[in-house]
């Protein structure tokens, strides 16, 4: 579904370049749970916001559904982040003067979608991810993790095919973390969503069914889940953080 | 870093980021500094008697002025506490005491204050200048540019620019000694509630102040003392009402019709509008007052204008009149003054006489709204007086044959009187009407020629008819001086002529009259209206503006969300053409049918041409949005330009 081809980004002038990426490649298929662990500054979120059409490649190349996203002009770009992706950030992202139905109708509404089903499905999308008592609350009034799950429910409202996800535990406690993680899991498993999620947190990436690992803008290794129980893999993805070394074993 | 020296950095920060409200605290010092310096110019004030009236005027204004700008700096202080609270909360956190924070802010707004004071006073000398130029102007006299300070001038602009910021200052200091950390901490995180809890009471309420605008506008323009200063308290109480009303409402309605929340854009443009209803409601009814205040004040700036102007044109025609009302009296004590003292190159004294009948004023009395008091028959004169003044006046011959009569009268009646067909009957001859002028021709009073129209009729019609009073008209070589009409004028007031009612007028002491008139009542008139005018768009341009930061995150967020650019720009637009028009709806309303009646009430035939009240109220309407729309320019591209996220390459 997604297919990322020998990606650079460059940073800087001529005389100062940074690589933020460097031939980074790597396929996503259908349904998949995809995690990108590295540290701080190993390019993970300039690689989100280059899948996200938010940021621009240097060269290579991004196909998702086998559309090139380059060559798509600034509104054929704004449409396609609206109709295919969805967005789950950090900082939860809701607007602060809307309702928690509102956030989540909002992505509906800038779809167009037809305004007399919006708050129909609104609920229904509530009542799968647990929010549905907290829909006439605002952002302030309810806690991280339910802001979280509103943001889930935003970015996937509109039939979105991919879940972009930027260390969406970043700012939630253990429990609200686990909680969030779980309904992910979920999101991947009923309903068939293909979720990339960048963390530096190997918790949270043992939900995934793959982990990318990133070092320096290369893509430094790779761990698959297969059937293994998570509790394994977790410790597995402990490994391959120690061996990458460096400060990503202080952030864990 | 010492406190003094984060207070300067706040300063030049404040300045930078509040520009537009630096920018009128500049021009509010400008303003005041030259309001100042007329009151202190004696070049001015000695320009006619009555320009000795000017510094009492200005005094009136600036009380009202200081007052308004007192508002604007206090209300702008508390916003920036406010918007800043988060940073206070922080300068509390490492440790700083409430009394401490208080002095930071205090010395911060000083330097601000201070700032804007100096440039203004530079700038309003030059403003003074502009003043100047146009108040010698008015009085025909020539404009040398001569730059120079009025320390009075200064020193009154500092007394003002103090009493503006320790009142503000003082609630600002308050504020802050009461603070608590978590308060400012998670202020600008939480939405405003209703502030009108139940749809019935909100329904009552709107409906209520519906009315009382519409009351209030009616009491308003019945001219009245009483009713109108009841009228005006009836329109603070709609404007309120209507607006925290009509803010409560937008949610209720919207919770109704969920399907019509999420139609296009109107979600974030309601919520954005609605997110801090309270203050929102009461701000825009606010602004809504001073707006209809601003309209009043220039409206009722150009009916004084018009009206003076209008009624001086009529006088102005003759360079020398004079009219005496008692035909007992005779003319000897003028002109033997005239003849000795006064240089002619034209003049008569004529007579104007009285018709046996009032045909023709009952004519105008049966079409037009018009009193010609002083008289009870038809005013007449002779067509070779006639000929002579029209010579004196400087206008062209107008003929008149045998057996016909002409009529002049002000333009107010020229419509009605040209369709007179019915002949006039004189000392029993029969005369047709020729035709109709309407030149000035000193028509607006008893002792002038005719009082709204004469008709003018052959010499030799007239035998019988009793004069109804003489008067003499000249064209002199110079104007007539100050001391000259002084002189005529006590002959006039002297003992044995004070039953007369005599009229002296000079088109040189008219003018001067007219011009001290005019700055009198136009330069205050419009100074306040200046002055509410940048208040309420600053207030309003300051809300908008400091909500930036609010809206970027918003947008980019969008961005991400994949709103595209044009829909990007069309919400904020809207946002913003709802944001200024809102409280420029209600004064519109109210200030439309008041400058119509109030242009409407001077004596008809006054009002006319560009005084007319439909032009002087169009004239108004557009130097007030003239104004608005300077604000709303510089407050929507400095948004647009910090708002909207850049396009991606």
């Amino acid at each position: 579904m997604l297919s990322v081809q020998n990606i650079e980004k460059y940073y800087g002038n001529k005389n100062n370049v940074t690589k933020a990426l460097n031939r980074i490649s790597f396929d996503v298929e259908p349904g998949e749970f995809l995690a990108i662990m590295g540290a701080s500054g190993s390019g993970k979120t300039t690689l989100l916001n280059c899948i996200s059409t938010i940021d621009t490649i240097s060269s290579g190349q991004i196909l998702l559904d086998g559309i090139n996203i380059a060559d798509l002009s600034e509104s054929e770009l704004a449409k396609f982040r609206r109709e295919r992706l969805g967005f789950v950030f950090q900082d939860f992202n809701l607007l602060d003067t809307l309702t928690i139905e509102e956030n989540i109708g909002l992505a509906l509404s800038l779809n167009h979608s037809d305004a007399n089903k919006v708050q129909q499905q609104v609920q229904e999308i509530a009542q799968k991810l647990g929010i549905a008592d907290i829909l006439e609350k605002f952002p302030y009034q309810v806690s991280g993790g339910q802001k979280q799950r509103a943001a889930c429910a935003r970015a996937m409202i509109a039939g979105q095919s991919l879940l972009l996800a930027d260390e969406p535990t970043g700012a939630l406690d253990s429990k609200a973390s686990k909680n969030l993680l779980e309904i992910m899991t979920a999101i991947n498993q009923d309903l068939d969503a293909t979720i990339l999620m960048v963390t530096h947190d190997a918790y949270s990436a043992s939900y995934a069914k793959r982990v990318l690992f990133l070092k320096d803008g290369k893509v430094f290794s790779k761990l698959m889940r297969g059937n293994r129980p998570r509790s394994v893999f977790y410790h597995e993805i402990l490994d391959v953080l120690a061996t990458l070394g460096g400060d990503i074993s202080d952030v864990i | 870093m010492t406190l003094f020296k984060l207070s300067l950095r706040n300063a030049k920060r404040q300045a930078s980021d509040y520009l537009i409200y630096f920018v009128t605290i500049v021009l509010a010092a400008a303003l005041l500094y030259s309001f100042n310096g007329l009151v202190f110019s004696e070049e001015l004030q000695t320009l006619a008697s009555s320009m000795s009236q000017l510094p009492f005027m200005i005094w009136l204004a600036s009380a009202v002025v200081v007052c308004v700008f007192g508002w604007l700096v206090s209300y702008s202080i508390k916003f920036m506490l406010l918007r800043r609270s988060r940073e206070l909360g922080n300068y509390l956190l490492i440790g700083l005491e409430n009394r401490q924070i208080a002095r930071l802010f205090f010395l911060e707004n000083l330097a601000v204050g201070g700032c804007a004071l100096v440039l203004g006073i530079l700038l309003g000398s030059l403003l003074y200048q502009a003043f100047r130029a146009i108040i010698l102007t008015l009085f025909g006299l020539p404009y040398h540019f001569s730059f120079g300070f009025s320390f009075s001038a200064v020193g009154l602009s500092i007394i003002y620019f103090a009493l503006i910021y320790l009142f503000a200052l003082r609630k600002s200091r308050k504020r802050i000694r009461k603070m608590k950390i978590y308060d400012l901490i998670y202020f600008d995180k939480q939405n405003e509630g209703v502030v009108i809890q139940t749809e019935k009471k909100r329904q009552k309420i709107f409906a209520f102040s519906i009315v009382l605008g519409v009351v209030g506008t009616l009491m308003l323009i019945t001219r009245n003392l009483l009713w109108g200063t009841i009228g005006a308290g009836c329109l603070i109480l709609f404007l309120y009402g209507f607006f925290l009303s009509f803010a409560s409402g937008v949610p209720a309605f919207f919770n109704r019709k969920p399907s019509r929340k999420y139609r296009g854009q109107n979600l974030l443009i309601f919520r954005t509008l609605t997110a801090k209803l309270a203050t929102m409601g009461v701000l825009m009814a606010t602004i809504s007052m001073i707006f209809t205040a601003t309209l009043i004040s220039e409206g009722s700036g150009l009916v004084f204008k018009g009206l003076f102007q209008g009624r001086s044109m009529q006088q102005t025609c003759f360079d020398l009149y004079i009219g005496i009302n008692d035909k007992q009296q005779d003319f000897n004590l003028y002109l033997d003054y005239i003849n000795a003292n006064i240089p002619m190159e034209l003049s008569l004294l004529y007579p104007v006489y009285s018709n046996k009948n009032a045909q023709v004023m009952e004519y105008i009395d049966s079409t037009i709204v018009y009193y010609t008091y002083g008289y009870d028959k038809d005013p007449l004169m002779r067509y070779s007086d006639y000929a002579a003044l029209r010579e004196i006046a400087g206008y062209p011959a107008a003929e008149l044959k045998q057996g016909q009569y002409l009529i002049h009268c002000i333009s107010y009646l020229e419509e009605p009187l040209k369709n007179y067909t019915e002949p006039i009957i004189v000392d029993g001859k029969t005369l047709t009407l020729s035709s109709v002028h309407t030149e000035h021709f000193f028509q607006n009073y008893v002792a002038g020629n005719g009082r709204g129209y004469i008709l003018v009729v052959p010499d030799d019609a007239i035998n019988e008819c009793l004069i109804h009073h003489q008067a003499y008209a000249a064209k002199t070589i110079y104007p007539v001086s100050q001391e000259q009409f002084a002189a005529l004028n006590a002959i006039n007031q002297s003992e044995d002529r004070v039953a007369s009612f005599d009229i002296v007028s000079s088109k040189a002491n008219i003018e001067a009259e007219l011009a001290s008139m005019t700055t009198i009542t136009v330069f205050p008139l419009y100074y306040l209206a200046l002055a509410l005018t940048m208040t309420a768009a600053t207030i309003l341009t300051i809300q908008q503006l400091s909500e930036s930061q609010h809206y970027r995150r918003q947008f980019q967020l969008l961005q991400k969300l994949g709103m595209d650019q044009r829909e990007m720009r069309k919400a904020l637009r809207t946002q913003f053409t709802i944001y200024y028009t809102m409280p420029a709806i209600p004064p519109v309303l109210i200030g439309i049918p008041f400058l119509l009646t109030l242009a409407k009430a001077p004596e008809p035939g006054v009002m006319v041409g560009a005084n007319s009240p439909a032009a002087i109220t169009v004239m108004a309407l557009g130097i007030f949005f003239l104004i608005y729309a300077i604000y709303i320019l510089m407050a929507y591209t400095s948004l647009k330009r910090n708002v909207l996220p850049e396009t991606i390459e």
